[in-house]
């Protein structure tokens, strides 16, 4: 009877105990603890009510501008520098790549290559072009390429000694080969008639012309990546795609081994590889990769610690935070971390009232915090905020623009607001002084979640908005954005969404920003709407201006033509930021050159952006 | 037996064929199209190309039509191809994974029974005390945590601070029996905790309740050891239950092991349905969901069938 007594004391206690440590502790200790966000993201304001009472009753100061070349505190880009002379470049050695997610296929021409892909493909292929420290394009396979005076017509030198993988050689008339199997492509027809690429013919044995259907002074650009870029040998691809994708064939420093789907593809060394570093050893360096799929990021991040993996390739925040305390704490790793122009946020749908109407849009940006946004998401020190689609430390980025931007500003935003509310003219039809309303939608992460639970509270607090917060998986929220059944209009209101990339500017933002209806299409005299203008915004003058840029390969000419897009889209605010991605390659500590890997001419690369290494010129330092 | 077998046979196509009709209207009308995610952000740019492939892959077909075309493959054998790694075949998909899978769902079976028959027969032979209510208490806080956790946990323990196991992948039987068993050990472990704590419960009530049958005491007055009167008399007539969930969980864990394969990266059946969900891969989810389902089925009239082997009483009625 006794012992019974204790245990219920005892029992009874332990529930205090747990009661009192439920209730206790901080309401930020959720927000702190949050991951980051996934490849939609959400722009979102993590400010508790009492810091939203307060930013009402006094006037927030005005955000400094970020100037030029700015990054994060703690130097987020890892320094993309040559190598120091003398560094011995050891050869040999094997790796193991854990990728955030597994392939869809082998080909260029016809498989999506996001971010883990374009760590595995430029192994196999190499491309025409690529993308140079400075942010232009420097040739790879092409010595040298030239365009006419209206940029109609490039002419490319290839080099010459490439051979395939199958021992074939590269010439002229593969690349023309190539042409048609991309017209074929399920990925590649696409960007053939983004890129207004006409047709390709061999002009020389190794002389390439390419004609285009439009002019575009930017055209390099899109031979430095999949699916137009990357050199695939064409006879064995015509003949049977499906066996291509088991043993694909191309020119890269390394060769086709096996794949097991899910789990492992690996390549080895091509001991014919045409390229040898600035001391003349042949490269590449490593003589073998495995790369695996890894889609939880905590055990990527572990196969790293525990020696299971070489490299955990990450585009999260939070597992950058978790690496770099991992490093602090003694683990042997190196972060080669990038910050680009991909920024996070969300966008409007402009074909939606009462979206269509800018108080709106500029009054729920204006409420829109980006500093508390980035650092419930765990970016702080991280991210950087965003107020346009360069990062400042992009060749394109405009301080004009970033002061341009509608500043976190909660009074003024509702006020922004409340103009439209109460105007009875109002387009969605709603009665003066009734709450607009909107879907707030975002991909089920967790991270994504609490932040658009605190961008709810705070356009709640206006008493201005009803706020429906909604999750869909990745694709369920895609198709409401495309919206294929409503003529590429979409079904959204306010949807979580990352834009931008590090190529030329021309390759993404144009169709982004290109006629987004049918209606609209035909007016400007364009073939068609665009899928991609997510937002459905349009805007002649900055259609025209976006134009005008493919039509010069003046810097200047061009920066000022961008500069202009980007102070009428802060002038429109079709869409919203929550501060731009983080991407990181964390590598074991004798794993090195990801970040001072050259061109064939010497010229430093761009090293890794988006987290896409070049595995070409990577060797092991022990 | 014929009957029974004849009246299993009906059960499976009927059961298979809700199933796969279920199934298949449940994916087809979320929103979301696997042409999309086929083409993605370069192909979606032109829309008569996403026209195109919507019309190759009949996705604007009626769904009637749909699941017909289907079905008539399906009962030839044919499960299709996968939308979205194109050239391999749904079946071939399924029969690199289904070893994968198998192999994790045994091992957490047998691990979950080695352990959980001694402690469900010390329970019920020490019922009351403290063997009984350790190992009880045991059980509750298996039950309790989520095997991810667990998971998450071993992953930290033996892969990162004690460096004695991979955290993630898979090493095939081809690469070696001590590799395989290597990558295997964690994630089976994992799944077998919960699955033990269940199977120790069982054998303990139902042990329980046959140690108070007269032939227990008959064999007590006989003279037996505790041991043999336990593990020859008691046992067996108290496995009946225990069989029913194995089998009934073997089923399950091969459709149930989603969670563990994306944390360690395993590319079993699991991983391979998640991924294929994600990316509207009809033909993949289609197929996989039918096999399960089969696999389920067929398990259980094997077990339904063990029973009348393993107790006379069934035989005779």
């Amino acid at each position: 009877m006794r012992k019974q007594q204790v245990f219920r004391l005892l029992a009874l206690l332990l529930t205090f105990a747990l009661v009192a440590a439920a209730c206790g502790g901080s309401d930020n200790e959720a927000a702190e603890e949050t991951d980051d966000n996934a490849e939609v993201d959400s722009g979102s304001t993590d400010s508790e009510p009492e810091e939203e009472a307060e930013s009402e009753d006094e006037a927030e100061p005005k955000e400094e501008v970020v100037a030029a070349g700015t990054e994060a505190e703690g130097d987020v880009d890892t320094e993309v520098a040559a190598t120091e002379e003398g560094t011995i470049r050891a050869q040999g050695g094997e790796i193991a790549v854990g990728l955030e997610a597994e392939l869809v296929g082998l080909r260029p021409w016809e498989d999506t290559c996001g971010s883990p892909c374009m760590n595995v493909l430029p192994t196999l292929y190499d491309k025409l072009m690529e993308s140079t420290a400075d942010g232009s394009y420097g040739g790879w396979l092409f010595t040298s390429i030239e365009s006419n005076a209206d940029f109609t017509e490039w002419v490319g030198q290839l080099r010459e000694g490439v051979t395939f993988h199958d021992g074939s050689a590269l010439t002229a008339q593969t690349v023309a080969d190539m042409f048609p199997v991309q017209q074929e492509g399920a990925t590649s027809r696409g960007q053939i008639a983004a890129s207004n690429l006409g047709d390709v013919t061999a002009t020389g044995d190794f002389e390439v012309t390419y004609t285009m259907t439009a002019a575009n002074s930017a055209f390099p650009a899109y031979l430095s990546r999949a699916p137009l870029g990357m050199v695939f040998e064409p006879s064995s691809a015509a003949a049977d795609i499906d066996a291509f994708n088991e043993n694909p064939v191309g020119t890269g420093p390394f060769m086709f081994v096996s794949r097991d789907l899910d789990n492992e593809t690996i390549v080895e060394r091509n001991p014919n590889y045409w390229m040898s570093d600035s001391d003349g050893t042949q490269l590449p360096y490593l003589d073998k990769i495995s790369f695996r799929p890894i889609p939880d990021e905590g055990t990527r991040l572990d196969a790293v610690l525990s020696g299971t993996t070489d490299v955990a390739h990450t585009l999260r925040q939070g597992t950058i935070r978790d690496g770099r305390n991992a490093r602090d704490d003694g683990a042997e790793i190196f972060l080669f971390e990038f910050q680009g122009n991909n920024v996070g946020g969300g966008m409007f749908n402009l074909l939606v009232p009462p979206f269509d109407d800018v108080r709106v849009r500029r009054g729920l940006t204006q409420m829109n915090s980006q500093e508390n946004v980035i650092e419930a998401l765990g970016g702080t020190g991280i991210s950087l905020p965003g107020t346009q689609w360069f990062s400042p430390d992009s060749v394109w980025y405009s301080e004009k623009a970033a002061a341009a931007w509608p500043q976190f500003d909660f009074a003024a935003g509702q006020a922004t607001l409340k103009e439209y509310v109460d105007d009875p003219t109002r387009s969605d039809g709603k009665a003066v002084g009734e709450s607009i309303s909107t879907e707030l939608s975002c991909p089920p992460d967790p991270t994504l979640i609490a932040a658009m639970q605190v961008l709810e509270q705070t356009w709640t607090a206006s008493g201005l908005v009803d706020v429906e917060l909604t999750n869909y998986d990745q694709q369920t929220h895609i198709g409401y954005a495309l919206g294929g059944d409503n003529g590429f209009v979409g079904s959204h209101t306010t949807h979580c969404w990352r834009v931008a990339n590090d190529e030329d500017p021309s390759t993404w933002l144009t169709p982004a920003l290109s006629a987004p209806t049918a209606e609209i299409a035909e007016a400007a005299g364009l073939p068609g709407p665009s899928p991609l203008n997510w937002s459905n915004y349009w805007n002649e003058e900055v259609f025209a201006n976006l134009i005008a840029a493919t039509r010069t390969g003046d810097f200047d000419e061009r920066y000022v033509l961008y500069e202009k897009v980007m102070l009428q889209l802060a002038e429109d605010v079709p869409i919203w930021f929550s501060g731009h991605t983080a991407t990181a390659l964390i590598v074991a500590d004798e794993l090195t050159g990801l970040a001072s890997w050259e061109l064939p001419d010497g010229t430093l690369g761009n090293g890794h952006p988006n987290a896409e290494g070049r595995w070409g010129q990577a060797w092991l330092d022990n | 037996m014929g009957k029974l077998l004849a009246a299993r046979f009906v059960r499976l196509l009927a059961t298979l064929f809700a199933v796969t009709l279920v199934s298949f209207f449940m994916v087809v009308l979320l929103p979301g199209d696997p042409a999309v995610a086929i083409l993605g952000q370069d192909g979606v740019q032109n829309p008569e190309l996403l026209q195109q492939v919507q019309d190759e892959l009949g996705l604007n077909d009626p769904l009637h039509v749909r699941y017909g075309d289907w079905l008539g493959k399906a009962v030839r054998g044919d499960l299709g191809d996968s939308y979205t790694n194109r050239g391999q075949s749904v079946a071939d998909t399924i029969a690199d994974r289904v070893p994968v899978t198998a192999q994790l769902a045994f091992m957490a079976i047998l691990i979950a029974v080695i352990f959980a028959v001694p402690l469900g027969v010390i329970g019920a032979y020490k019922q009351g005390r403290w063997p009984d209510k350790a190992t009880s208490a045991s059980a509750q806080v298996a039950l309790s945590v989520p095997n991810f956790i667990t998971g998450i946990f071993f992953i930290w323990l033996f892969a990162v601070k004690l460096n004695l196991l991979p955290a993630s992948n898979w090493n095939r039987m081809s690469n070696g029996l001590g590799a395989n068993l290597k990558t295997a050990i964690m994630p089976a472990t994992a799944l077998a905790l919960t699955q033990m704590a269940i199977f120790s419960r069982l054998v303990r009530s139902d042990m329980i309740a046959t140690l108070q049958e007269n032939y227990i005491l008959a064999a007590r007055a006989k003279g037996m050891s505790d041991r043999f009167i336990l593990f020859r008399h008691a046992l067996r007539p108290s496995s009946l239950s225990l069989m029913t969930i194995v089998g009934i969980n073997f089923g399950a864990l091969l459709g149930g092991t989603v969670v563990i394969e994306t944390l360690f990266a395993i590319p079993g059946l699991g991983f391979r349905l998640i991924n294929a969900i994600s990316q509207r891969d009809i033909q993949v989810i289609q197929g996989i969901t039918v096999f399960i389902a089969v696999v389920y089925v067929v398990i259980n009239t094997i077990v339904d069938l063990l029973y009348i082997a393993i107790d006379p009483r069934i035989r005779r009625k």
